[in-house]
């Protein structure tokens, strides 16, 4: 469904306060649903996603509250112990699979991915629309499990409890089955679109590290999602048909089951952190106003973690039954897997070093990822030592460990991103005092959450149990008052996003005075991305880039690449004729 | 990793201009606007096959991996049900797919050279293999289903992989309600299906070939001025006259009720049937003496007015072969347990078929299990293939593809090559252990 | 729709330039013996069953000649031979990440102290390390 090109550069005032383009933005240019439904834009189909990932988090986060409401006294406070375990469940599955997994590629990599390579649209944009709707009706099939029944086995699925459950275990897994095709053509997109829409003169050593973080996870999803894929498939049909593999009674193995789920959702987690770790690269540079410190080995750290990421799964699976030799080979593994993410912490500090601080809302959001990725990678290793990890495999130690890298460090740098690249995509400022109030609330809130959940877990309290004894109950409550200030502070936040749509300041192609080419697009771009071809500059240099107004920046005197040394910029009226 | 860099694509009323179509005509109309030239379009559109085949054998591999696992730890639950597949069946399918493979690939050149015909020839021979391909998979399929070998908890087979009769669980052998292996020696029955697993079958009764057709009686047997009695009694006087009733050593016989009017011996001794438990308590069964077989008196169906019943003698079986190694053996009746050693120090042949004769080795099905696993997963990729051939098709028809545009074509042929090379794994894997 | 412009068969050489075609063309010769010799291992790789050299050793033969097979499939067929490297490097990930997967999982449930159930008499494998000793 292309539109047609304008038919002569001629400049009309779209309403672009930078001034007139030739061409009308993308959220404008076709109207009506049908155009949305079908479209090709990547852009649109971005937006698309992030709705229905925004609407996820207000879902998956209603059913965390419940969770925390629950908790704040012993025994029952508002539901039953297998309601209770419905909503743990249905917090996890929703939460992972279609907010985290998704939130940052899906719906963030596709709006800006070919606009940071200067591209017109992905690869394959019809598996891009098809990607879509498989996420679409692989949530429909999640969440419409919840009126048959819901899902109790907790979101890793483990056998026998889920042949047994009477839950419709059917329906989610379908779901959930489709949600990893999704993933899958995402990445497919995005890796294949990194190797052949990329300019002449960005080879891989000038890719922004946002696109080295996508390749990365593009690499996770092509290759782990589809043993996801095999498990979900071989339950449902373990369910439905008795072909008895993870049933121990027909000679089935149930273990089995953790190792086909955990051979992915261990790269899935990386799936989930290290496009976040891409933004915040971006992010942390803008608002330093400076080159990222060590850029080859965060770009080599983003894939070493990809391929490390395949190594660790049996992590999870240490009193298990796995044997010893197998625990062994793991811990040892898992403490490897824990140097790339330490090398980009390093990096990101030095990076803040002698920068030029601007604590926009996106900055606060980096930094709260600083402190609390940290927190959840170190309290990771702690989990990766075999005898610490037998006291403290399913107490709220490791619940508060994944919740700091899940939420702390993913949704963090989500929010951050979505806050970066929010004047771009939707041509609006939005409100920085809310924005900033919020990522304060935000990062206040989760620490008083999570942070007594290490303290109960040391201590001994166990994971998915809706009864305690007494003497947690003071971390308990601080935890679930936590929650609300985190989901108050999310709820306002996502409003305030969504409402600058229609009330916000009208935005100028860069707003923070960004090096990367999709800052060279208009705010928004239209439909195919450039109104004229980007002109490529050296990677992260903000030497050029002045503040003429608020929120808006140009390049005065450009730093063009030279062709002769190897990478080449295309300057206007030099485009392919 | 060197990638050719593109320069960047003006979109800017830009229509053809980057069409570099080789002097041969108009660029085709399927290059779409985001790609500079046709080459573009196709190298962008083979990396992103190369990665779906990448996931595609990481989605078989979970199988794989479950092979390997139940292969290294129970290797003689492969070694006994791998008999039950045909290898013809299964070499026949490698050849159609390895034909198929072949008529793939040609597509591809058939499209890189401009050749119509011999595209559309190619894509439909591929789609006939793949249905012959299904079509084999089906009769082999079927065959499990009707024989209850199956995956899970219905694996109930009625033969052993060699060809034995078993227990079974639930009777499920198609066909026969139950049969029997006689043992002359003891007069007794020492293997057999049977309906009522309660049943115990250790016990010296007889399990009666239940092969009973309508056996017609006509009321002139009540004869002997008895009036015509009620079909019941007819009948039972009618079945005793056949045989002679003698008792099993040990068994005390039960008095029959009601014919000794009809009754008339052969001369013979004692003027009762033993009865006998079978599997049904309305089948009354009679032993035959002098080595005749079985008879089955069929009792239930007195609510009938005319009854016609027909049973038939089994002939007893023959003495057993000298070479027949399980001839001197007892085989144990209880479900499940493997068969006892033999006479004679057996060639690994000989040692291969008494493991296929006895019974299945505990958790046999989960070799079918992933048999089903893999094979089925297999034919949806086979089905799948076929949807997408059958569209190329008719794309080709429609004369869409060129030396320029064959990017489906030859995408699909990669899918179909994988898909070739997945079954050239399994077929060794499944069907040739030793 | 470009006109229907035939090639010759001199188009169907090996070392023919691809600069006419977007991508190698696999002439009739490669194809065809490609196909015959999968067709020729096919039948030798069954009629290896017949003979009996030792449970391993013939799941061996019959796993070196089904490699032997792929090869042929992903190198022609396929035209991994003719096409760009990085197109082998992604199928060769695929096949180690699958590798690893076994090699790992069948690692650690070799290590389960169990009975073989075909040898019933031998006794369980001594597990790795030493034995923790209660108390």
């Amino acid at each position: 469904m292309a539109t047609q090109p304008a038919t002569a550069q001629a400049k009309v005032d779209y309403g672009y306060p930078d001034g007139p383009t030739s061409e009308l933005d993308y959220l404008h240019a076709e109207k009506g649903l049908r155009s949305w439904l079908l479209t090709l834009d990547h852009k649109r189909i971005g937006l698309m996603y992030l709705f229905g990932i925004l609407g996820s988090l207000i879902v998956g986060g209603a059913f965390a509250l419940l969770v925390r409401t629950e908790l704040w006294a012993p025994g029952k406070t508002i539901v039953s112990q297998d309601t209770y375990n419905q909503f743990f469940t249905l917090h996890g599955a929703v939460m992972v699979f279609l907010v985290i997994i998704p939130g940052i590629p899906a719906a963030l990599g596709n709006i800006i991915l070919p606009i940071q390579l200067g591209a017109p649209d992905v690869a394959f944009p019809r598996l891009n629309l098809s990607s879509f709707y498989l996420w679409s009706a692989g949530a429909l099939l999640l969440v419409g499990a919840i009126p048959f029944g819901g899902l109790d086995t907790g979101w890793t699925l483990y056998t026998p409890y889920s042949l047994e459950t009477k839950t419709p275990v059917l329906i989610a897994v379908s779901g959930v089955f489709l949600l990893g095709f999704s993933s899958i053509f995402t990445g497919l997109n995005m890796l294949v679109t990194i190797h052949k829409f990329r300019p002449q003169g960005m080879g891989w050593f000038q890719l922004p590290l946002n696109v080295w973080a996508i390749y990365a996870t593009a690499i996770m999803q092509v290759l782990a999602t589809p043993v996801l894929g095999i498990t979900v498939l071989l339950l449902a049909v373990e369910r439905f048909a008795h072909i008895g593999i993870f049933d121990p009674t027909l000679g089935g193995d149930p273990v089995l089951f953790q190792h086909f789920f955990w051979f992915y959702s261990h790269p899935a987690v990386y799936i989930m952190i290290i496009p976040a770790m891409g933004v915040i690269s971006e992010m942390i540079s803008t608002f330093s106003r400076k080159p990222v410190f060590g850029y080859r080995f965060v770009a080599y750290s983003s894939v070493s973690l990809a391929l490390l990421s395949f190594l660790v799964w049996g992590h999870h699976m240490f009193v298990s039954g796995q044997s010893r030799l197998a625990n062994m080979v793991f811990s040892a593994l898992t403490f490897t897997v824990g140097i790339p993410s330490a090398i980009k912490v390093f990096n990101w500090v030095s990076t803040l070093y002698k920068g030029d601080i601007r604590l926009k809302t996106p900055m606060l959001y980096t930094l709260s990822f600083l402190l609390l990725f940290t927190i959840g990678g170190l309290t990771g290793l702690f989990l990766g030592i075999l005898a610490v990890d037998v006291h403290l495999h399913d107490t709220y130690f490791v619940v508060a460990h994944f919740h700091y890298v899940m939420m702390g460090s993913t949704l963090v740098a989500f929010l951050g991103a979505l806050h970066y690249w929010w004047p771009k995509f939707t041509g609006r400022m939005y409100s920085e005092s809310v924005g900033r109030a919020c990522a304060i609330g935000v990062f206040f809130g989760f620490n008083l959450t999570f942070l007594p959940q290490f303290v109960m877990g040391a201590r001994g309290m166990p994971r998915r149990y809706w009864d305690y004894d007494p003497q947690y109950q003071i971390y308990h409550q601080l935890s679930t008052i936590g929650a609300f200030v985190l989901g108050v502070a999310i709820l306002i936040t996502v409003i305030s996003l969504v409402s600058s749509f229609w009330t916000g300041k009208k935005a100028f192609r860069n707003p923070w005075g960004a090096s990367s080419l999709e800052w060279q697009a208009p705010s928004p771009p239209p439909t195919f991305n450039f109104e004229k071809p980007p002109v490529l500059h050296e990677l992260y240099n903000y030497d050029d880039l002045v503040e003429i107004g608020e929120d808006r920046w140009e390049r005065q005197a450009p730093t063009e690449v030279d062709p002769a040394s190897g990478s080449s910029t295309v300057t206007p009226g030099d485009a392919h004729q | 990793m060197s990638d050719q860099l593109h320069p960047p694509h003006d979109d800017r009323g830009a229509e053809h201009g980057h069409g570099d179509d080789h002097g041969h005509g108009h660029a085709s109309p399927f290059i779409q606007h985001h790609y500079d030239d046709a080459k573009h379009q196709f190298d962008a559109g083979k990396l992103g096959i190369w990665l779906f085949l990448a996931q595609e054998v990481l989605f078989f591999s979970a199988l794989f991996v479950a092979y390997i696992l139940y292969r290294y730890h129970h290797p003689e639950i492969y070694s006994y049900a791998h008999k039950y597949l045909d290898v013809k069946f299964g070499a026949i399918n490698t050849a159609v797919l390895i034909f198929s493979s072949l008529t793939a690939a040609w597509a591809v050149r058939c499209a890189q050279l401009n050749q119509r015909r011999g595209l559309i020839l190619c894509l439909a021979a591929t789609i006939v293999c793949a249905c012959t391909f299904l079509g084999i998979k089906y009769v082999e399929y079927s065959h499990k289903v009707h024989e209850h070998i199956l995956f899970g908890r219905y694996f109930d087979p009625c033969v052993s992989s060699g060809g034995r009769e078993l227990l079974t669980k639930g009777n499920n052998c198609a066909g026969t309600k139950s049969t029997v292996v006689w043992d002359a020696g003891s007069q007794a029955a020492t293997y057999g299906c049977y309906t009522d697993i309660d049943q115990d079958p250790r016990k010296p009764g007889v399990q009666a070939s239940c092969q009973v057709t309508e056996y017609a009686v006509s009321e002139a047997k009540g004869a002997e001025g008895k009036p015509a009695a009620k079909p019941t009694e007819t009948l039972k006087a009618a079945i005793t006259e056949r045989c002679v009733e003698e008792p099993l050593p040990g068994e005390e016989p039960e008095p029959v009720t009601g014919h000794e009017a009809g009754h008339k011996q052969a001369g013979e001794a004692a003027p009762h049937a033993q009865k006998f438990p079978c599997w049904r308590p309305a089948f009354q069964p009679a032993v035959c003496k002098k080595g005749v077989g079985i008879l089955v008196e069929y009792g239930d169906h007195a609510e009938r007015e005319d009854i016609r019943i027909k049973a038939e003698c089994k002939a007893a079986p023959k003495a057993p072969d000298p070479g027949d190694l399980l001839a001197d053996r007892q085989q144990q009746l209880a479900l499940g347990k493997p068969a006892i050693q033999p006479r004679h120090e057996l060639t690994v042949h000989e040692a291969h078929e008494l493991e296929a004769a006895g019974a299945p080795p505990e958790h046999t099905n989960m070799f079918f299990t992933i048999y089903f696993a893999m094979t089925g997963l297999h034919g949806i990729h086979v089905l799948f293939g076929i949807g997408v051939f059958t569209w190329l098709l008719i794309r080709a028809i429609k004369g869409q593809f060129t030396p320029d545009y064959f990017g489906p074509v030859d995408f699909a042929a990669l899918y179909w090559h994988i898909v070739d090379l997945i079954w050239i794994f399994l077929f060794p894997l499944l069907y040739l252990i030793h | 729709m470009s006109a229907a412009e035939t090639h010759d068969d001199h188009h169907d050489d090996d070392d023919h330039h691809d600069d006419d075609h977007i991508s190698h063309v696999a002439s009739i010769k490669v194809l065809a013996g490609t196909g015959g010799a999968l067709l020729v291992l096919t039948i030798v790789t069954v009629l290896a069953t017949k003979v009996d050299f030792g449970a391993n050793i013939n799941l061996g033969i019959a796993m070196a000649i089904a490699t032997l097979k792929a090869t042929l499939v992903v190198l022609f067929f396929m035209h991994l031979k003719y096409d760009r490297l990085f197109h082998s490097v992604v199928f060769v990930g695929a096949l180690l990440a699958a590798a690893l997967f076994v090699s790992f999982t069948l690692m650690d449930s070799n290590q389960y102290q169990q009975t073989n159930i075909w040898n019933p008499d031998a006794p369980p494998a001594a597990p790795i390390g030493p034995r923790p000793t209660s108390g």
